[in-house]
């Protein structure tokens, strides 16, 4: 007992919070090799794990579209392995410490990266590095490799929600800018694709002087900077050549796209337009915007959609934020009877948002939520690497995190709403729809939202 | 070994509650494992342990519709929860000054739920589910899958013979007094284990625990499963099914029955798993994907299940031209090859086995859900310590054995689809 009575319990009152305890990301200590190569690292000592990533300045914006998927088929053939580990003797010995290689290719980057116990860290980086620096691409290794790849993007045309993603871009984005074809390319563009591309592709761009190695996890510092300088230092090669990325919206005309799915039993919705880059002035009022609009369960369009009307699973909104502008947009998942009406309620949400604003209180609680939930997407070494890594990818300072919530914190009401209007333009809105145009043609017409154009799937 | 640490309690009414302490993020994680899932639904009623989760959302006596997660959003915290076969789970991650908030929430929902409860919140959810049932599933290429594969490993009078998700019909045929009736059966402190992981006062805990869950009245000794659980351990003969349907590849998916997740044989079942179809290292991967090239992707997979026995699952996805049978043959070619199977790769499954385990512990909400599933399943939480040792004990002879009492002729069901015009 605590010595002092206890109030009888009333449970209509919701408990108030104890005393905060503070959260701060983990301290970034970074240094750079002599070849240009920069290590950041961070310690977390929770379990003994470690995570290792590269991310190197070789994403697929980068290239035309004849070329599309060139990126991704690259980092898919370091599972070729090189001349002294061949493919299934990597993954033997990846496997073996309990790991294996993860790559991710962007459109802004492409990072390798891995997780192992730390006391397998010296065997886990010199796999990585062997892998990253000395790939074989075997020629019979990347056949396969482009087949399963070709065979991935057929999959992609035939499920619903991807078609709707690729058809939304592509509506939103001219032929100029990379950003509308789908990031892994496409059937011809990977069909040309062979060894002598990816070894070009890989001699430009996987290159120390533009790649940041993160490190995270149970291990010191000091070890870690000796084995990189260890393993990476002899990495040599110039700095990657950065463009910007073309970003051009392909109108500005609202108009309504219908990708038919003949039979479809439901309708995937894609509403949105060009968005802005992550260098944007707006990012954390644009942060909190989104939360209210369609960002967290009990944001405005989930209430209504979900919770309200039972026309969806789900319904989010997100700004993709990249190098360039990537896509601002609405997405979900709805029954096809209720399309049309589905549709203007998302729009009636938005403009509602736009006109009158947030409130106060929902600021607030937008704040609240990106603020306390931060800790919670770092709690694994993994997660943290890879917030690391973003430092790289958009030369963000080293204690960028450290500030973030206090940045998210100072947003007011009047600047999460300016930050909206700046950006948002329901008026050159892209509205894609996979799904049945027989039976949702004639009502989405009856929106009077523009001109609607049906097209068959890819 | 690890050493997650563990102490238990248990209520007069029966909840068993684990508190995991680690204090060095400042998050907890308060999780709940109902012992109930879709092996507890009757005929006609099928997906309604799914479609309760989605109404356990919807308030209680002392919360509104949506407070629930207005709340826990506001504390900057995340929460969901999930249906299975065995069990429903709930979970909230909150920073830790929120601990009680959770509890209360928790706390309300298990004791009060139903003065909450109307027609008009059931249909809404009714069309809720209905929606997800058509975006998960009828709308995704192969997304009847488990349907199928269920319902061939599984005899029609078994809980696991049909999905989580249920049937439109059934979901649609739901009652305001089938819902008053599940809560007052299966949702009951006696029924349920509870866990807080991460950071909390190891003080005070505990008496907020009592608090908020100490006057939950206990409910009745839970009722038996419906149906006949008593079955054979292996499905008795390979079963087939084809299905022409508007799929971008082909593909052949293999279930078979093996011990339940209870049985001291499972773990040589998981091993085996982890051999043929985990990693690029597997044998799948490396026959199928690398060599023969016949196939995009392989998996394997064993579902952990308590009811009976656990379903092993194979799939492989061929190339667009590839012919089913090809795809079979060079399947069962690495299934009846396992009776090689050597150390080394025993040792790859344990050090695989290792990694996920750490990387799951790393976060407090699926640490705390880790420690609920060993606290239902088992009767004790502290398992998840020495879960790697489990592994790490399973004899090369061991996985053989499985082998041949496990993956062979009679006990498969094979289940193909075919790109074309579904019918």
């Amino acid at each position: 007992m605590t010595g002092h009575a206890v109030p009888p319990l009333d449970r209509s009152l919701s408990p108030q919070p104890g005393p905060v305890r503070s959260f701060d990301f983990p301290p970034v200590i970074s240094s750079t090799l002599s070849n240009g190569l920069t290590l950041r690292m961070a310690r977390m000592t929770r379990v003994p794990l470690v995570s290792v990533s590269v991310v190197l300045d070789a994403g697929e914006s980068a290239l035309g579209d004849p070329l599309a998927g060139l990126a991704v088929l690259s980092g898919d053939g370091l599972d070729g392995g090189s001349k002294r580990l061949p493919g299934p003797d990597l993954a033997e010995a990846l496997e073996g410490i309990g790991s294996s290689l993860a790559v991710g290719t962007g459109g802004d980057a492409t990072a390798v990266s891995l997780t192992c116990v730390a006391e397998r860290l010296v065997e886990g980086v010199e796999l990585l590095s062997e892998a990253l620096l000395s790939p074989a691409f075997p020629e019979d290794e990347i056949d396969r490799l482009r087949n399963q790849r070709l065979a991935a993007i057929r999959q992609r045309q035939m499920d619903p929600g991807s078609l709707a993603d690729d058809a939304a871009i592509h509506a939103f984005y001219a032929d100029s800018s990379p950003y509308h074809r789908p990031l892994a390319g496409t059937h011809d563009s990977v069909s040309g694709i062979g060894p002598d591309e990816i070894r070009s592709w890989v001699k430009d761009r996987y290159l120390p002087a533009g790649a940041g190695v993160v490190v995270v996890g149970d291990v010191e510092p000091a070890e870690v900077e000796a084995l990189i300088q260890d393993r990476c230092g002899s990495w040599t090669g110039g700095q990657p050549e950065r463009t910007d990325t073309p970003d051009e919206p392909r109108s500005r005309e609202r108009r309504v796209v219908v990708v038919d799915r003949p039979g479809s039993v439901q309708s995937e919705i894609r509403i949105g337009q060009v968005g802005v880059p992550r260098s944007t002035p707006h990012f954390f009022p644009l942060k909190v915007f989104n939360t209210i609009l369609g960002g967290a369960f009990t944001s405005r369009l989930m209430l209504n959609l979900r919770e309200e009307r039972g026309f969806t699973y789900g319904v989010r909104s997100r700004f993709s934020f990249r190098r360039g502008s990537g896509p601002f947009g609405i997405s979900m998942a709805v029954a096809t009877e209720v399309t049309a009406p589905a549709v203007a309620e998302a729009f009636s949400e938005l403009e509602g948002l736009l006109d009158g604003g947030p409130t106060d209180a929902e600021v607030e609680r937008a704040r609240d939520y990106i603020a306390g939930v931060f800790p919670l997407q770092l709690e694994t070494t993994g997660q943290v690497a890879a917030r690391i890594g973003e430092l790289q990818v958009y030369g963000l300072p080293d204690d960028y995190f450290g500030s973030y919530r206090d940045r998210i914190r100072e947003v007011t009401t009047q600047g999460a709403l300016e930050a909206g209007r700046a950006v948002i333009r329901p008026d050159e809105f892209l509205v894609v729809v996979a799904g049945d145009a027989g039976s949702i043609r004639g009502p989405l017409e009856e929106l009077n939202l523009g001109p609607v154009e049906v097209i068959p799937p890819a | 070994m690890l050493n997650v640490p563990v102490e238990r309690h248990r209520l007069s009414n029966g909840l068993r509650v684990t508190l995991s302490r680690d204090p060095s993020t400042p998050v907890v994680g308060v999780n709940l494992w109902y012992a109930v899932g879709s092996r507890n639904e009757r005929p006609g009623r099928t997906g309604f342990a799914h479609l309760f989760e989605h109404m356990m959302f919807q308030g209680s006596a002392n919360v509104p519709k949506n407070r629930h997660f207005d709340l826990v959003e506001q504390a900057g915290g995340s929460l969901n929860a999930s249906t299975w076969f065995d069990r429903t789970n709930y979970y909230d991650t909150v920073p830790s000054h929120h601990l009680e908030l959770a509890l209360w929430l928790e706390a309300d929902r298990m004791g009060w739920m139903l003065p909450a409860m109307t027609q008009e919140k059931l249909e809404n959810q009714q069309e809720v589910v209905k929606n997800e049932k058509k975006e998960r599933y009828d709308n995704q290429p192969y997304g009847d899958w488990d349907e199928r594969i269920q319902a061939l490993v599984f005899p029609h009078d078994h809980p696991y013979h049909h999905p989580v998700i249920g049937s439109m019909e059934d979901i649609g045929s739901a009652t305001l007094e089938d819902v008053a009736d599940f809560f007052s059966t299966f949702y009951v402190p006696n029924n349920a284990v509870l866990t807080l992981a991460g950071d909390f006062d190891a003080d005070s805990a505990m008496g907020l625990v009592e608090r908020y869950f100490g006057e939950i009245p206990a409910g009745a000794p839970i009722p038996p499963l419906p149906g006949r659980v008593d079955i054979s351990p292996v499905i008795g003969e390979t079963a087939r099914e084809v299905v022409v349907d508007d799929v971008p590849l082909p593909r052949v998916y293999m279930g078979l029955r093996v011990p339940p997740v209870t049985s001291d044989r499972f773990h040589a079942g998981d091993v085996a798993a982890t051999v043929l179809g985990s990693g690029k290292a597997s044998r799948l991967y490396r026959s199928l994907v690398r060599e023969k090239r016949v196939a995009k992707d392989v998996l394997a997979y064993l579902f952990p299940l308590q009811t009976s026995a656990s379903l092993l699952l194979f799939w492989v996805t061929g190339y667009p031209e590839a012919d089913p049978e090809d795809l079979e043959r060079a399947l069962l070619d690495e299934i009846d090859g396992l009776s090689s199977v050597e150390q080394k790769e025993l040792d790859r499954a344990v050090a695989l086995t290792e990694t996920h385990i750490l990387r799951n512990i790393q976060q407090t909400g699926s640490r705390a859900d880790l420690l609920s599933m060993f606290d239902q399943t088992f009767d004790d939480p502290a398992r998840l310590n020495s879960e790697v040792d489990r592994v790490r004990a399973v004899t090369r002879s061991q996985v053989q054995d499985f082998g041949a009492e496990f993956l062979g002729p009679d006990n498969r069901a094979f289940l193909t689809y075919i790109p074309g015009e579904s019918p």
